[in-house]
C-alpha cells in the first residue's frame, strides 16, 4: 500500500475536467508534485483533503478513500496551504493551539505542542504577537507550525517557499529535510521550483494538463548509469532528432537547436556525427552529463500524452 | 519536538472524539465574542432592565415596600404573563444588538484572512464548523435572553406568598420557547449575513437592515395590496404575536389583522433555510467554480 494511491482519478470543476484519469501509486517518503500552472496540482491536493469529490475513479491516502473517509484522513494530515490562510486577530500560539485542538489534541497537549511547534519553526520569540503583524516569511512558517503541531502522518506543503527570501527559503528547506529525516512523517510537496523538489524529495509526480506526465523515483534515476548527452546543433535539428530516435535514442528538442538525449549502450558517439554529416547538421557543442530533475521535468513536458491511460507515451524514466 | 532541543517529534498522546472539535470551535468562538469590550458593555446594558424587573418583582411581593414606594400608583404591580412578555421583548431586542456585534466577529475574522482552507483541512466538516459557531452565538445570546428571564421567574416563585410556580409554569415554558426560537433565528441570520461580508462594521449594519428593511417592505405591500400578509415580513410584529401566543397574553392586534401561527412559523423556517443556503454557498475551503 502506497502513501497515495490514484486509480483513474477524474475531477471535474464545473464543465472543466481538471484531473483526467490519474493512475499511480506514490510510495516515497517525500513526494514532489510538479507541473506548470493549471496542471492540476492544487486540485489533486484538494481532492486528497476531501474538498473536491472525484467524478470518476478513486484517490486513497494510507488506504482510506479520500472522499468517504475524509475525516479520518484529515486527522492524519497536516496541510500548509499555498496562499495566506490564518486568523490574523489571534496570537501565533493561540492560532496553532486552536488548529491542534481541531486536529484532535486535548487542550493541554495542544498548548504544549503549539509552543514546541513555534520554537521548532523559529517563531518562538514572536509567538505572542498577533499573526496579522507577521512578515510574509513568518506567515509561511506559522502555516507550517500549525500543520506540524498535531504530529501528522502526512504533511502536505503547497508552495512552501512562496514569497520567501533566500535565507528564509533555505531555512524552510532545512526544516523540511529535518522532518523527512525524522521518518515519522511522509511529505507531499507541491512547488513550481524544481530546486526545492530536487533538494527535498525522493519521488516526483509531474502533472501536465491534468494528467500524469511522469512518476518516478528521483534517487533511482540518479543512480542509474545512463548516458545523458546535451548537444547544440545548427541546421535541420528536427530531422536530425528524428533520425537519432531511429537509432534507439530517447531525445527531447529545445529552442536554439539544443537536444538532450539518452544514448543506449550499443550506440557510439561517432554514429551521431555520421548522421549529422549525412543531414548537413553541425554539432557545435557536446556535453555528457548526469540526469537532473530539470531534465526529467523538461522531458515530461515535451512528451505527448496517451489519452486513454493518462500516462506519458514517449517518456521512459 | 522540544522547546529546548528544537527537534521534531511525533505526537503519540490521546486524541479527542470528533464531537470535541465542534466544542473547540464553539469555545474559541465564544472566547472571541467575549474578548471585545463592547460585548461586555452590551451584556452589562442587558442587565439594567433585568435589575429593574428584579426590583419590580420584589415590590410586587412585598406589600409594605409597595405602599412605601408605589403609594401614588393607581394600579398595584402584578407579576403575570404580561409582565414576562415585556421582559422577554426587551431582552430579545438587546439580543438583536448583541447579534449585530458578535456574529461578524465569529465569521469575518476567518474570512478576512482566508482561514477556511486551514480550518476545514482538519477533521471538521462544514456543518460542524457552522454548528460550532452557532453554538457560540446561541450561548452568548442565551446569557441575555432566556437565562435572565428564567432567573426572574425563579425569583418570583421564591418571593410569591402563594404557590405561584405550579400555576404559572406555562409562563416559564413560553418564555423559554419564545427566547430559544428568537435567538436560534438571530444566530443563523447573523452567521449567514456575516459570511458574505468581510468588513465587520458593514456586517453589523446589514444584520439590522435584514430585520427592519423587510418590515418597511411589508408595510408597503400591506398598504398597496390592502392585505394583512405583508406583516409576515415584519419580524418585530410577527415575533411579538408569537411571544404573546406562547405566553398566553391578550393579543395587541385586532382579529382581522392577526396572523396565523402556522404562517409565522413558515416564514421563520423559510428565512432559516435561506440562511442555511447562504452559509452553504459561502463556507467552503475553496471557491466554487461555475461554468
Amino acid at each position: 500500500m502506497g502513501v497515495i494511491d490514484l486509480d483513474r482519478l477524474e475531477v471535474r470543476l464545473g464543465a472543466r475536467t481538471v484531473l483526467d484519469g490519474l493512475t499511480g501509486e506514490l510510495q516515497g517518503n517525500a513526494i514532489g508534485l510538479l507541473g506548470p500552472n493549471g496542471a492540476g496540482k492544487s486540485t489533486l491536493i484538494n481532492t486528497l483533503l476531501g474538498f473536491h469529490s472525484p467524478s470518476k475513479g478513486t484517490a486513497r491516502v494510507f488506504g482510506l478513500d479520500a472522499h468517504r473517509d475524509r475525516a479520518q484522513i484529515r486527522g492524519a494530515i497536516g496541510y500548509m496551504p499555498e496562499n495566506d490562510s490564518f486568523i490574523g486577530n489571534m496570537t501565533g500560539v493561540r492560532f496553532v493551539r486552536y488548529m491542534a485542538e481541531l486536529a484532535g489534541l486535548p487542550s493541554g497537549e495542544a498548548l504544549e505542542r503549539a509552543h514546541e511547534a513555534l520554537f521548532y519553526v523559529g517563531l518562538g520569540e514572536v509567538r505572542y504577537r498577533k499573526v496579522s503583524t507577521y512578515s510574509l516569511g513568518m506567515k509561511q512558517l506559522i502555516k507550517l507550525a500549525q500543520a506540524l503541531a498535531h504530529g501528522p502522518k502526512l504533511l502536505i506543503l503547497d508552495e512552501p517557499t512562496n514569497g520567501m527570501d533566500p535565507i528564509a527559503r533555505q531555512r524552510m528547506i532545512q526544516l523540511v529535510k529535518e522532518i523527512r529525516k525524522e521518518g515519522s512523517v511522509r511529505l507531499l510537496i507541491s512547488s513550481h521550483l524544481l530546486r526545492d523538489i530536487d533538494e527535498t524529495c525522493d519521488e516526483v509526480l509531474i502533472l501536465k494538463n491534468g494528467r500524469i506526465a511522469a512518476l518516478c523515483n528521483i534517487e533511482a534515476e540518479r543512480r542509474s548509469n545512463r548516458s545523458f548527452m546535451e548537444l547544440e546543433t545548427v541546421g535541420a535539428t528536427e530531422k536530425f532528432s528524428v533520425s537519432i530516435r531511429g537509432l534507439g535514442c530517447e531525445c527531447a528538442c529545445f529552442p536554439g537547436g539544443r537536444i538532450k538525449l539518452v544514448i543506449p549502450d550499443h550506440i557510439e558517439v561517432r554514429d551521431l556525427y555520421v548522421i549529422a554529416s549525412e543531414q548537413g547538421v553541425q554539432i557545435r557543442r557536446m556535453n555528457q552529463r548526469r540526469d537532473s530533475l530539470e531534465d526529467i521535468f523538461l522531458r515530461a513536458m515535451d512528451s505527448p500524452m496517451d489519452n486513454e491511460a493518462g500516462r506519458p507515451t514517449h517518456v521512459s524514466l | 519536538m522540544s522547546v529546548y532541543k528544537n527537534t521534531y517529534r511525533a505526537y503519540t498522546g490521546p486524541i479527542t472524539p470528533l464531537w470535541m472539535r465542534v466544542y473547540a470551535l464553539a469555545r474559541y468562538g465564544f472566547a472571541e465574542a467575549w474578548s471585545s469590550k463592547i460585548t461586555v458593555a452590551l451584556f452589562t446594558l442587558s442587565l439594567l432592565p433585568f435589575l429593574v424587573f428584579l426590583v419590580g418583582i420584589y415590590l410586587a411581593n412585598n406589600p409594605i415596600a409597595q405602599i412605601l414606594v408605589l403609594k401614588s400608583v393607581a394600579h398595584p404591580l402584578t407579576v403575570d404573563a404580561s409582565f414576562f412578555l415585556i421582559v422577554l421583548q426587551i431582552q430579545s431586542w438587546i439580543a438583536l444588538i448583541l447579534t449585530a456585534w458578535v456574529a461578524p466577529r465569529l465569521i469575518s475574522f476567518d474570512l478576512a484572512d482566508n482561514a477556511l482552507p486551514t480550518l476545514l483541512s482538519h477533521p471538521i466538516s462544514r456543518v460542524g464548523y457552522v454548528f460550532g459557531k452557532f453554538m457560540a452565538m446561541f450561548t452568548s445570546l442565551s446569557a441575555v435572553t432566556w437565562v435572565p428571564c428564567l432567573v426572574l421567574f425563579a425569583y418570583q416563585c421564591y418571593s410569591s406568598q402563594q404557590p405561584w410556580a405550579a400555576a404559572h409554569f406555562s409562563i416559564a415554558a413560553g418564555v423559554f420557547a419564545g427566547a430559544v426560537i428568537w435567538i436560534a433565528f438571530l444566530s443563523i441570520l447573523g452567521l449567514a449575513l456575516s459570511s458574505w461580508v468581510k468588513w465587520r462594521v458593514v456586517a453589523t449594519g446589514i444584520i439590522f437592515a435584514a430585520v427592519f428593511v423587510p418590515a418597511g417592505v411589508g408595510a408597503i405591500v400591506s398598504a398597496v395590496l390592502r392585505t394583512k400578509w405583508g406583516l409576515l415580513l415584519n419580524m418585530p410584529v410577527t415575533m411579538s404575536i408569537l411571544w404573546q401566543r406562547l405566553l398566553g397574553t391578550p393579543e395587541f392586534m385586532h382579529d382581522a389583522a392577526s396572523l396565523p401561527t402556522a404562517a409565522i412559523v413558515t416564514v421563520l423556517v423559510v428565512a432559516c433555510l435561506l440562511c442555511v443556503a447562504m452559509l452553504n454557498a459561502r463556507i467552503r475551503a475553496r471557491e466554487v467554480v461555475r461554468g
